[in-house]
């Protein structure tokens, strides 16, 4: 199938991806994580290379979006109480599925680190709908999960950046460019959003893709990846955009109306079917894997701070999905894992997404305690 | 007297709206209190993005705020007082649970009559009739 061929039945299935989203309330990443899982097996398209640059290339815009979404003065009133809970929630299925990995599955250091990676992960926005489903978004114990959510989220892009680095001198550059960035954009934007921005043909977001790709590009000279910076670039433009949420919402709609698309439908495109069905047990214990240490170490503590939803929170924390699947397409990118072993992750990643989810909703969901009630005579 | 607290179920489609129109009128003849509940449905699930989750909850804000506007000044215009309460999760669920725990004696909702769904899952006002431990009103 030529490019263009392929281009445009990406470009309708991303088209379905979104109408089927709205009609079914679904997340419109995991219907095109579906969608490249069809069209991909279905069709048995090899993922083009164009597609795996806008892929990488959107996987670092959605870690600085995320970035760009946190709170980060609920952060700083709820970091000691949070910090435990979001260490502990990154650490445990690190190190768990990691070993798991490397003496259960045979998997070289390197995968294992990727699993272990790929499946420590809590998904910031997943747990973001929860709680604002619930009112709890506005309560202490809401605030402290996404704290902890946040501090999870830091654990996985800091191991993404740091673990794979190789020594060479392309760290030097690529470690002051980007503390650089960080101390000097959140001051240069001020004046250069003031100067430039409200403009069709936006300078401001411009601005930003040119600090990523070079942050991708030093990150790739220096074998790593710029997942840490761009999240913490996001991280201090954050309170720039809560003043400017224009901005930030005309950023979406690019990353959301042409980038995002295609990394999802990347992921799911590299998804294959027979390794899945081929190794269902291997998956089942990756779960479990990412599970049980969820569990085990989240849980106690959220008995301390997030009482009396314990199990709530605990299940809420064993969620992921973004930064699962950016680690995942990372270790493949970079051949660090194969085919296979990204199927497994990615579906367990999914399978993250969804059971803890459903299991926290149906049966611990805390009974909405914000009723919007207004009284009129 | 009859009935002390009315509770309809609101969603702003013609059914909904012909019953709080049945609901209005018997709260002023029964005098009774009269509350408008209407059910928030379900925000993205498994959202990627918290973008996502902030567009279809800033839809629905707007969406619930002027449904319960229009409500508000529908029941002012009959002199009636009146409570709304915007609540999220499963229709059938919210509104039987709701009552109960509100002692609500008579729950108003409108009958949309999906034909596919209705005979396959039961409309939300059979299952609301079915599970209510009070007396239901469907108005058609």
């Amino acid at each position: 199938m030529s490019d263009i061929a392929i281009a445009a039945l990406l470009a309708g299935t991303i088209l379905i991806a979104s109408t089927v989203s709205v009609e079914i309330g679904l997340s419109v990443a995991l219907i095109e994580l579906l969608g490249g899982f069809v069209v991909g097996n279905a069709f048995s398209i090899d993922v083009p290379s164009w597609l795996s640059f806008i892929g990488s290339f959107a996987g670092i815009v959605l870690v600085f979006l995320a970035g760009a979404e946190v709170d980060v003065p609920q952060f700083r009133r709820e970091w000691r109480a949070s910090i435990s809970i979001g260490l502990v929630s990154f650490f445990a299925p690190f190190a768990v599925v990691g070993l798991l990995c490397y003496y259960g599955l045979g998997w070289n250091h390197r995968q294992a680190e990727i699993g272990g990676l790929a499946l420590s992960t809590t998904s910031l926005a997943v747990v973001y709908a929860v709680l604002v489903e619930t009112g709890l978004n506005r309560d202490l114990v809401g605030k402290r999960i996404m704290s902890a959510t946040f501090v999870t989220d830091i654990g996985t892009v800091a191991g993404l950046t740091i673990l794979f680095i190789k020594p060479t001198i392309w760290i030097v550059p690529f470690v002051a460019a980007s503390i650089a960035l960080i101390v000097g954009l959140p001051r240069l934007s001020p004046w250069f959003f003031g100067r430039y921005g409200d403009r069709v043909i936006e300078p401001e977001i411009k601005l930003v893709f040119a600090i990523l790709f070079l942050l991708m590009w030093l990150g790739d000279r220096a074998n790593s990846q710029a997942a840490l910076p761009a999240f913490v670039l996001g991280l201090v433009m954050s309170s720039h955009y809560v003043q400017h949420r224009m901005e930030q919402e005309r950023m979406r709609v690019v990353a959301f109306a042409f980038l995002t698309p295609f990394f999802f439908l990347k992921g799911g495109m590299s998804v294959s079917a027979h390794a899945l069905w081929a190794n269902l047990g291997v998956l089942a214990i990756l779960f479990v894997g990412k599970m049980v240490p969820k569990f085990g170490g989240v849980y106690p503590l959220a008995r301390r701070f997030t009482a009396p939803h314990a199990t709530f929170t605990t299940l809420l924390m064993s969620t992921g999905l973004t930064f699962g699947t950016i680690t995942s397409l990372y270790g493949l990118n970079a051949g660090i894992i194969d085919r296979t072993k990204f199927s497994l992750l990615i579906a367990v990643v999914i399978l993250s997404a969804i059971v803890p989810t459903a299991i926290a909703q149906r049966f611990f969901q805390p009974r909405a305690g914000h009723d919007r009630e207004r009284v009129g005579s | 007297m009859p009935f002390e607290r009315i509770l309809v179920a609101i969603d702003g489609s013609e059914a909904s709206n012909r019953a709080f129109g049945k609901a209005l009128e018997l709260a002023a003849l029964a005098k009774a209190d009269l509350t408008a509940l209407a059910i928030e449905g379900p925000l993205p699930a498994y959202a990627a993005t918290i973008a996502e989750v902030d567009e279809v909850k800033r839809e629905k804000d707007l969406f619930f705020d002027a449904l319960a506007s229009r409500a508000r000044e529908q029941a002012a215009r009959d002199g009636i007082e009146l409570t709304v309460v915007v609540r999220a999760g499963h229709a059938a669920e919210v509104i039987s649970s709701f009552a109960a725990e509100g002692g609500y004696d008579l729950i108003v909702l409108g009958h949309k009559g999906h034909f596919l769904r209705d005979h396959l899952l039961g409309s939300t006002a059979d299952r609301v009739a079915e599970h209510a431990a009070c007396p239901v009103m469907i108005v058609r």
